[in-house]
């Protein structure tokens, strides 16, 4: 299986997931487009280093995902914290910065 | 005619100096001690009079005094320096403006005493004599024109004195608006003067006039120069088409109009053309163009005064009338003849003007001659003065006013003119029907003031001292001062040229002879105005439109405003509402529209939702990272 | 065969990718997140990335998804969400286009690409994360930590001072 196939599926990933965060607007979801993104990112980081044959790939695969578990954690408890005031998650119901 | 001894003289400074210090003292120290202010104004008049008289002796003939105060400015080739000078013509102005100004301020003392701005009053007589000595001293055109418009911006102050009366500052406007228009035309003709001589200094201008080895060469534009110079003269001097302020300027106190409009600001258009005699010889067309304007002048004015019941309008006409005999005389290239004119009528002017205040002061504020009369018994001192300023300005040998028309008349007989031979008789003798009118109308006035039974409310008193004492100086004045006209012709020779323009000192029988004129028209007004006094009206509702023609001024003054005035005001009102408000207001305001708009249009980027940025980031994203592969 | 496993899995990666996107409920659009991550698991099987295909499955579809769910759950979403303007649709969908056109040509040009024999198991990974990034894993267990707090604070119910 020629690796150019993974960077290619790895792109589609990144995109859909970017439509994702652009259109909808439920925050939950908006997050879960976000873990898409990331893991686009996470598979074209293992197959590369696949290709140059170095660990340090996957080592920061590693790290991409403690850093979305720690997100998650605060990004949820942000959104409790949010609904609790506007009961509401949709980004649009809050436009206080605008101008 | 170029003196060759000009001599250093500080003291001309001081001339000038003493009224506009007087002018600042008048009124800071007479806001405080309000009898002061007249005092110390007289005083600073009658200073300036005693250094003109030590001047004047020390002046021999064809000497020039000149005092440079500093070199005012220096473009390349043209320069302008601040210089006073001091000649015969200067001499002979000096000395009426301060004579006859410190006994008008004196008298003023008197006049004014109830006023309670006298102050104003003082600084501002004060300040109109430093600008006219300004004026006549100045030793180059743009000196001269400051004192020009220095009087004008006086004239104005003093006319509106009583500015609370709306009229009364009308007619101050009016006044200052009207100079303005010719003042127009002077500064026109500075311009040309600068632009093709190089120079406005008199003397160097004069050296380079006459240098010309052609002179033919220069006369297009000398005509031109004198065209324009003469336009100020009109609007300054009252002459036609622009002397329909003099009348609305009797709206200012008494003391005003003798001054201003009698004895010296009028006069001023007759010194400009005498200081620029060079000038005006070389130009021809433009002289008969002076005769011309300044004949019809005299006759109109006189005809209007026949049918005026105020008094001081009769003496207005009488004094815008006058100035076209001046014209007459300066405009046939006698010069020194206007100037004679000039003094004369300074003096019986002045008094017959001071008279009328007396009158009007004693009649507690009453102008209308219908509700005088009889009053000859009652202010006799006023009376005689009045009636010897009468008869000199009608024109009886032997005072004064007979000898300087006399001389108007000869020099205007003698006219070489060219473009005038054809019509040199009608003027002759329309000068002439002046002149009977004018002691026609002069006489009416005393008749109806003075003579008869006093028609009025009031009780009619002499007026003070410090108020009659002047009447009797001026009176004098205008007696004996004819029988100077040789002397002056004499010493102004160094100045002006004689242009065939001699005084001839008669025998008292010739002259009488040849005050006919003066005695035809007392005689009719005063047979008409103590025995027949029913006439004039009857004769008023004979030529009913003529009499109500002349009474309204030929209704000039509503010619002018229907031709000239409201279609200014109209182009005014359409720049303000189609230009100003529409096109200027819709730029300023369109700008600040265009700003907002777009401020709003670049706000509605900022819409507070996160999915907004982040739609512009990841497009913002794609745009760079495509330059970058473009790239 | 190991190919035709390779497609398989990989459409049910973008299908699933869609689904996250489209569906209406959160709800569903969660559980299609969680069939992502283990597809997204087996194409690390398929590059020999054993520890990191666990780890995706026990950490994120086991941990992050489960506490993704629990807050669905919790706030009872449903799903009563307008649909986006075609106007936006049709600018998110236009970049999308644009990076993916702009990305064919450098992916093209590493066609073919084939890899070497790396091995992505437990030891070695343990390795080069004991010696190389130690640092950055003492981090990572700081992040953990200040995660862990500051959600505790943020979703704190906030005490009234009368009973």
């Amino acid at each position: 299986m020629p690796l150019s196939n993974y960077i290619l599926l790895s792109a589609v990933m990144f995109s859909i997931g970017a439509v994702g965060v652009m259109l909808r607007r439920n925050t939950i979801v908006v997050f879960m487009c976000i873990e898409i993104m990331l893991n686009a990112v996470n598979l074209s980081f293992v197959t590369f280093s696949k290709l140059h044959n170095d660990i340090s790939g996957q080592v920061g695969v590693f790290f991409v995902m403690v850093v979305a578990a720690a997100e998650a954690a605060v990004g949820l408890a942000i959104m409790i914290s949010v609904f609790r005031s506007i009961l509401s998650v949709e980004t649009t119901d809050s436009s206080e910065l605008k101008l | 005619m170029i003196s060759e001894l000009v001599v250093f003289e500080p003291k001309l400074a001081h001339i000038v100096l003493s009224p506009l210090i007087g002018s600042i003292l008048a009124f800071l120290i007479g806001k405080k001690f309000k009898a002061m202010a007249g005092w110390i104004a007289s005083a600073a008049a009658l200073i300036a009079f005693a250094i003109t008289v030590g001047l004047f002796q020390k002046l021999s003939h064809g000497s020039i005094f000149e005092y440079k105060l500093f070199q005012w400015m220096s473009v390349g080739d043209f320069a302008v320096d601040f210089t006073f000078r001091f000649d015969a013509l200067t001499a002979v102005m000096c000395l009426v403006i301060t004579g006859v100004g410190s006994l008008i301020h004196l008298y003023s003392i008197s006049y004014m005493s109830e006023d309670e701005s006298k102050h104003r009053f003082f600084s501002y007589l004060n300040l109109f004599l430093f600008s006219m000595l300004l004026l006549v001293l100045g030793g180059n055109l743009l000196i001269l024109f400051i004192g020009w418009e220095g009087v004008g911006l006086c004239s104005y102050l003093l006319i509106g004195f009583w500015f609370k009366n709306l009229s009364y500052a009308a007619a101050g406007k009016k006044a200052f608006v009207v100079n303005r228009i010719g003042d127009a035309g002077f500064l026109l003709a500075i311009f040309l003067i600068s632009q093709y001589f190089g120079t406005i200094d008199f003397i160097a201008l004069e050296t380079k006039i006459q240098g010309f080895t052609d002179p033919t060469l220069i006369v297009p534009i000398l005509t031109t120069i004198a065209f324009c110079l003469f336009i100020g003269a009109t609007g300054k001097s009252a002459q036609i088409p622009l002397f329909v302020w003099l009348p609305d300027a009797m709206a200012g106190p008494t003391p005003v109009s003798a001054l201003i409009h009698a004895a010296t600001m009028v006069t001023a258009g007759v010194y400009m053309m005498a200081r620029c005699s060079f000038i005006f010889d070389l130009a021809p067309y433009a002289m008969s163009v002076v005769v011309i304007i300044a004949a019809l002048t005299a006759f109109v004015a006189g005809t209007i005064a026949i049918a005026q019941n105020d008094i001081k309008k009769v003496l207005a006409y009488s004094t815008v009338s006058q100035l076209g005999f001046m014209f007459l005389a300066a405009g046939s290239g006698a010069y020194w003849v206007a100037i004679f004119h000039v003094i004369t009528h300074a003096f019986f002017k002045a008094c017959l003007f001071l008279g009328a205040g007396s009158v009007i002061h004693g009649c507690h504020h009453e102008q209308d001659m219908r509700h005088m009369g009889g009053l000859a018994k009652k202010m006799p001192i006023t009376f005689l003065t009045y009636l010897v300023s009468t008869l000199a300005i009608a024109g009886v040998a032997p005072l004064s006013g007979y000898w300087s028309k006399h001389a108007i008349l000869a020099a205007l007989e003698q006219n070489p003119n060219p473009y005038l031979a054809s019509m040199l008789n009608i003027i002759v003798i329309m000068a002439s029907i002046t002149a009977v009118i004018t002691a026609f109308y002069m006489t009416r006035s005393v008749a109806m003031t003075f003579l008869g039974e006093y028609k009025g409310h009031a009780h009619p008193h002499e007026s003070p001292l410090l108020m009659t004492l002047p009447l009797v100086v001026l009176a004098g004045l205008a007696s004996v001062a004819g029988y100077y006209g040789g002397d002056l012709a004499h010493f102004l020779e160094s100045v002006l040229p004689v242009n065939g323009a001699h005084f001839h000192l008669e025998d008292i029988k010739s002259a009488l002879l040849h005050s006919w004129p003066a005695f035809l028209g007392m005689g009719v007004a005063l047979i008409v105005y103590t025995q027949l006094k029913e006439l004039p009206n009857k004769i008023f509702n004979m030529f009913r439109p003529i009499g109500k023609l002349l009474q309204n001024k030929y209704y000039l003054d509503e010619i002018y405003g229907f031709v000239i005035v409201r279609p200014l005001e109209g182009m005014a009102n359409l720049l303000w509402t189609k230009v100003d408000q529409s096109v200027v207001d819709g730029a300023v305001n369109g700008t600040a529209a265009i700003v907002d708009m777009s401020g709003e249009a670049v706000r509605s980027f900022q819409t507070g939702q996160v999915r907004t940025y982040m739609v512009f980031m990841f497009v913002g994203m794609v745009v760079i990272f495509g330059l970058y592969l473009a790239l | 065969m190991t190919e035709l496993l390779w497609y398989i899995t990989a459409a049910l990666a973008i299908g699933s990718g869609l689904g996250v996107v489209m569906l209406r409920m959160p709800l569903y659009s969660a559980l299609s997140l969680v069939l992502h991550l283990f597809t997204m698991a087996a194409m690390f099987a398929f590059l020999d990335a054993h520890f990191l295909a666990t780890t995706q499955i026990i950490v994120y579809a086991g941990a992050i998804m489960v506490l993704v769910i629990f807050v669905i759950m919790l706030l009872s979403l449903e799903g009563t969400e307008k649909r986006p303007s075609i106007f936006l649709i049709g600018i998110a969908g236009a970049a999308a286009f644009g990076l993916l056109y702009m990305m064919a040509p450098a992916i093209r040009r590493t066609f073919p690409m084939t890899g070497g024999s790396l091995q992505g198991d437990v030891g070695t990974i343990g390795k080069s994360l004991y010696t190389d990034y130690i640092f950055s894993f003492e981090i990572a267990s700081l992040l953990i930590m200040v995660a862990i707090v500051g959600a505790v604070v943020l979703a704190k119910r906030i005490k009234k001072n009368a009973t």
